[in-house]
């Protein structure tokens, strides 16, 4: 100190220096003891609180994360609460759902239930693929229940091909796959051996899963709801967009399916998607709290107005009809008609359930409700038991058929071979014949005898012919008179 | 010091040593890390497309074209292994929590705040209607989570959801005298129904076990709520609702029952149901309408039991403070916005649990106390 100040100021100011420098070295060596002393009592203060404080944490272990982040500099925990969101906010206004979605960024959950459908997924996929409308805007949520085949796997696969996609505009937004099972209710049942009364419990089962599908999947985000069967086989790409224009509260198109030719070539295949009609209304009253009017039954004649029976092929697509009741294969609905609460009954709602009831429901909480004849999607053929049967039997028929012709044509083959001895014997006889005639025909009649006699047990070559053609007749006709029967 | 000097200094290192150990115990193994790996980092989601009932992470800094690149994931969830037991914090079973909020109460979010069931297993849901009280409401409640959710960990819920309801109110005054009278009460109740099932069916996520229906002016409860009710093992439970008031007679402050629509039916009911017209409601609570129903609300101390776990079948219940399985809402009861059965909202609630084969149960000597305008 001594030696570097006198260099900056001892010309000007020699004499206070002095004085400086005296105070200086008679004032520090006083204060010095007293600050050794706080020195190793602050040392002391700070060992006591730090023992103190890890104690308190051995003691409170509650007290670790307070102290520690405070120890921290909030460093630590600072960098995770910036990555965790726990907050947020949705004004439902603006997810009410519009005419033209894809403009206002519109989000669309689609929904599937799954049981057993590994063998249409590759087909629903690339349905997914094709869709027209802006995949990050479609958020998929699939139920997997009660399956015994690969669902899940395949399904998992398939999903996360999707969103490998290289191109971003193909992926889709969120991607649920729930599982659970409801266990095979209907199986057990009773009930289940007669195929009309298991199917208010099937109906009812089918409702259980949907709704836990939509009570998981829904987001306040949401502006619609998109109901899809995994086996339509064929459907247009934009239907998200032309089902949305119409603007309805809830829309189904019409759902057919391809027939073989053996079979009329289509039918109508969603006959849940009906008009109330007063027949039915008077029926309902007549049953009991929890019957449930199934469609397509002959149990219950209710006269209405099916969706699938007024399809015109040339009609006009845009063609909108009123209806109670729809099915399930494919419901555009807004996301707010299940925001107010309107589900797939799984109990009996005014005697109806599933899709049948929903379709109820939202009409009793005054949404609109509405079916396009005219626009068709199609569900994809698959035999019934029935028709299975029936395939079986033509099959069946025709190897028979087969079998038979090829029977018979052995039986002639084998008859002619048989013959075919005799014959020539006979006919070489009859040159031996002729040649007697020719050589003695004094000789006459009278060595016709011995000949012919080893012959005469066997039919004649024109008659074993005429057996052989009747009884192709009757093969030829057997077939027919089956098939008529 | 001369201690220091003596020593060997072998037990110079073991000191060392054990001092390390000590400070590795305490600074490793604290609540912080396993805390947040419960709550946080493994159980949220990956993407903001994600469940309501669960935190989600954001995406990382915005780098604009990297973060529109993350496509979300396939998420699996498994609803087999949602449990609803009696021991539901054992279990860590998730509880969401929902409140149709018209007014915001400090005393109810200062009751919230204070369960004890552990935070991080606890979503919250609230709908807000459109408007002026609506908007004062909304913002109270920013404040008290801005709070909540940067305070400690422990008191952080695990996720909170606000939604602002697309409808309007049809009854501008909610007055409590406004909001009881009889015509008003169909359209109220209504738009109550529809409040509550926007609400549930939006925020019930894949992960959630149960669902307390909590009142926005609820603003006492034991602490243990969600515990002791959940202990009952039911598909729906309510608690009775009374208020605190001052009793003038009486000079002091006293209690009186709130809410009635905690019942078991009459065949009186039955009938009037009967001669109704099928858009028809049927209100408990009422003069003009007396239906001699059994009313929870009056079963306090029945034949001189108070035992607070005294449970009593019912065929309507209130949403004051209902804790019910989330099985049920997933079957699809829900709240009808319109007459069933002659019911609606959550005494419709009720019903539909029943028809979907769900029974209803309240403790008539358990309480909960509604807010004293």
């Amino acid at each position: 100190m001594t030696m570097v100040r006198p260099r900056h100021h001892n010309h000007e100011l020699p004499t206070i220096q002095d004085t400086w420098d005296y105070k200086a070295k008679a004032y520090t060596p006083k204060s010095q003891i007293p600050l050794r002393r706080r020195r190793q009592l602050l040392i002391r203060l700070a060992l006591i609180g730090l023992i103190s404080t890890a104690f308190l944490m051995l003691i409170f272990p509650s007290l670790r994360t307070p102290i520690l982040s405070i120890l921290s500099l909030g460093l630590l925990s600072g960098s995770e609460d910036s990555q965790l969101e726990t907050v947020r906010y949705y004004d439902l206004s603006n997810v009410q759902g519009t005419a033209r979605g894809w403009e206002r960024e519109e989000r669309i959950l689609l929904c599937a239930p799954l049981r057993d459908a590994s063998p249409h997924l590759p087909m629903f996929f690339s349905h997914l693929r094709n869709l027209t409308y802006p995949h990050n805007l479609i958020d998929l949520a699939f139920l997997v229940g009660d399956s015994k085949d690969n669902t899940i796997s395949l399904l998992t696969q398939l999903l996360n091909e999707l969103q490998a996609h290289p191109d971003p505009k193909q992926r889709f937004g969120e991607l649920s796959i729930m599982e659970k099972d409801f266990g095979q209710k209907v199986k057990q049942d009773v009930e289940s051996r007669h195929g009309f009364a298991a199917q208010a419990g099937r109906r009812k089962s089918m409702a259980q899963a949907r709704n836990w599908l939509l009570s998981a999947a829904l987001r306040p985000s949401h502006s619609w709801v998109y109901w899809r069967d995994v086996d339509v086989e064929t459907a247009p790409s934009t239907i998200l967009e032309d089902l949305m224009r119409h603007n309805k509260d809830v829309i189904v198109p019409n759902v057919w399916r391809p027939l073989p030719d053996w079979l009329g070539g289509e039918q109508p295949y969603d006959l849940n998607s009906w008009q109330e009609s007063e027949t039915a209304l008077a029926l309902a009253d007549t049953l009991d709290e929890d019957a449930v009017i199934v469609e397509g039954y002959a149990e219950y004649a209710t006269w209405r107005p099916h969706l699938a029976y007024l399809r015109d092929p040339f009609g006009d697509p845009d063609m909108e009809m009123e209806l109670d009741g729809v099915g399930g294969v494919s419901i555009l609905a807004k996301a707010k008609v299940f925001r107010a609460g309107v589900h797939f009954p799984a109990f009996s709602f005014e005697k109806h359930a599933e899709t049948e009831g929903f379709g109820k429901m939202a009409k009793r909480m005054k949404f609109s409700v509405v079916g396009l004849p005219h626009y068709t999607i199609w569900h994809l053929y698959e035999p019934s038991v029935d028709d299975l049967k029936h395939m079986e039997e033509m099959e069946k028929e025709k190897k028979d058929n087969e079998a038979k012709k090829k029977l018979e044509q052995e039986k002639i083959d084998k008859i002619k071979s048989q013959f075919d001895n005799p014959a020539q014997e006979w006919d070489k006889e009859k040159q031996v014949l002729a040649d007697l005639a020719k050589a003695g025909g004094k000789a006459g009649k009278e060595p016709q005898k011995p000949v012919v006699k080893p012959e005469a047990a066997v039919p004649k070559k024109e008659e074993a012919q005429v057996l052989a053609a009747k009884k192709q007749a009757e093969a030829n006709k057997q077939p027919t008179v089956q098939k008529l029967a | 010091m001369a201690l220091f000097r003596r020593a060997n200094p072998a037990t110079f290192i073991l000191a060392i040593l054990l001092i390390a150990g000590f400070g590795y115990f305490l600074f490793s193994n604290p609540d912080a890390p396993s805390q947040s790996s419960l709550r946080g980092l493994h159980k949220a989601a990956a993407n903001a497309l994600s469940p309501p009932s669960l935190p989600f992470r954001k995406a990382s800094p915005p780098n604009g074209a990297n973060v529109a690149a993350a496509a979300p994931p396939v998420v699996h969830y498994y609803l087999n292994n949602l449990t609803t037991t009696t021991d539901p914090v054992t279990n860590r079973e998730t509880v969401l929590i929902l409140t149709p909020l018209a007014r915001f109460y400090q005393g109810y979010w200062d009751n919230l705040a204070a369960l004890s069931y552990p935070h991080d297993l606890i979503s919250l849901g609230f709908v807000i209607p459109k408007g002026r009280d609506g908007n004062a409401a909304n913002s109270a409640l920013q404040e008290q989570i801005q709070k909540v959710q940067q305070g400690p960990h422990k008191k952080r819920f695990a996720s909170i959801t606000v939604l602002r309801q697309d409808i309007e109110n049809p009854l501008q005054s909610q007055s409590e005298h406004e909001r009881h009278k009889l015509e008003n009460q169909k359209e109220r109740r209504a738009a109550m129904a529809k409040a509550r099932n926007s609400l549930l069916f939006t925020t019930m996520g894949p992960t959630t076990s149960w669902v307390l229906w909590l009142d926005s002016d609820i603003v006492e409860s034991p602490h243990s709520l969600i515990q002791d009710l959940a202990a009952h093992d039911k598909p729906i439970i309510t608690a009775n609702c009374y208020q605190r008031y001052f009793d003038k007679d009486k000079n002091a402050m006293s209690t009186r029952a709130y809410d009635y629509n905690n019942w078991v039916d009459s065949p009186t009911a039955q009938e009037l149901a009967k001669k109704m017209g099928p858009d028809d409601v049927l209100f408990e609570g009422y003069g003009s309408m007396a239906t001699y129903r059994s009313l929870m609300a009056y079963m306090v101390g029945k034949d001189g039991n108070m035992d607070p776990n005294r449970e009593v079948e019912l065929d309507g219940v209130g949403g004051t403070a209902l804790l019910v399985k989330a099985e049920v809402h997933r079957d699809g009861a829900m709240f009808p916005p319109f007459s069933f059965y002659h019911l609606i909202e959550t005494e419709g609630f009720a019903k539909m649990a029943r028809r979907l084969g769900w029974k209803s149960y309240g403790l008539p000597n358990y309480f909960v106390y509604h807010f004293n305008e």
